[in-house]
């Protein structure tokens, strides 16, 4: 008898950066469809053991974030 | 007549380009947007900045109401000005009429000014081919999984055979004996029962 293949979830320190992947130097806060999918449900900025981004982007996301919000872009809470 | 050249280079060296992203509300007269955006112009000009480029993005929904209002539009400029100027500027945008946020900022170097339609058909075109992309992955994860199985169970049927051959093939020989002899008794007429 064969074992059942089990779903397997990807193991997280595997992830890679994809800001580093495109060589960014700055994250513009305008663009709105890079911001959005690293926001969750509740407008919280997703966890850097999630999204697999690098500690320099996750801050500079941090700063792009805060000033999307300002402008009204994007949303402080749900 | 040196000194004041080189105080003239300076303060050419010292402009720098600013980027101002200012939110209008959008349900504005003509005469009242018109007002607004020509108010916020005079502004920078007074400080004497330069227009590099603006950008009008239009009617956008906000994602939260902002003085009552859920609608707004955005305009991006760019100036070029002297950084000492900028307090003043930042200081009359506040008290600017039909304003709901600004944000006055120095994008950092290298930075280049991308129109929000240009952008937006980039936009376009990439998020088409990732999304090719993750389907080809897709079909080539369940192509990789078929094929495995079909070898898998071709590996099986191979053993199976392996296991009995001999059973299976020593049956036909037998009956085939078994059939010719039982002829050869049946045509044997010398044979009494």
């Amino acid at each position: 008898m064969q074992k059942p293949q089990q779903q397997r979830r990807s193991d997280p320190r595997l992830k890679k950066c994809s800001f580093c992947l495109h060589d960014t130097k700055y994250i513009d806060y305008k663009d709105y469809p890079t911001l959005k999918p690293l926001t969750d449900y509740f407008g919280n900025i997703r966890k850097r053991y999630y999204s697999g981004i690098c500690l320099k982007h996750q801050k500079m996301l941090r700063a792009a974030i805060q000033k999307a919000r300002f402008m009204g872009m994007l949303a402080y809470r749900k | 007549m040196t000194d004041t050249a080189d105080i003239a280079e300076e303060t050419e060296i010292d402009t720098r380009i600013y980027e101002c992203a200012v939110l209008y509300p959008f349900p504005l007269n003509q005469k009242e947007e018109k007002e607004a955006h020509d108010g916020v112009e005079e502004i920078f000009e007074e400080a004497g900045a330069k227009q590099v480029a603006k950008d009008a993005w239009g009617r956008r929904g906000l994602a939260y109401p902002i003085k009552k209002h859920s609608e707004g539009s955005f305009v991006i400029y760019h100036y070029d000005m002297d950084p000492s100027k900028v307090k003043e500027v930042s200081d009359a945008l506040k008290i600017a009429h039909n304003v709901l946020r600004f944000l006055l900022i120095k994008p950092p170097k290298g930075y280049e000014i991308v129109k929000f339609s240009a952008g937006y058909e980039r936009w376009l075109k990439e998020r088409g081919t990732e999304e090719d992309r993750k389907e080809e992955a897709k079909e080539e994860a369940i192509k990789r999984r078929v094929a495995d199985k079909a070898k898998r169970q071709v590996r099986r049927v191979e053993e199976e055979k392996k296991e009995k051959p001999e059973a299976k093939e020593v049956t036909p020989i037998e009956a085939d004996k078994l059939t010719a002899e039982l002829e050869k008794i049946i045509s044997d007429d010398e044979l009494d029962f």
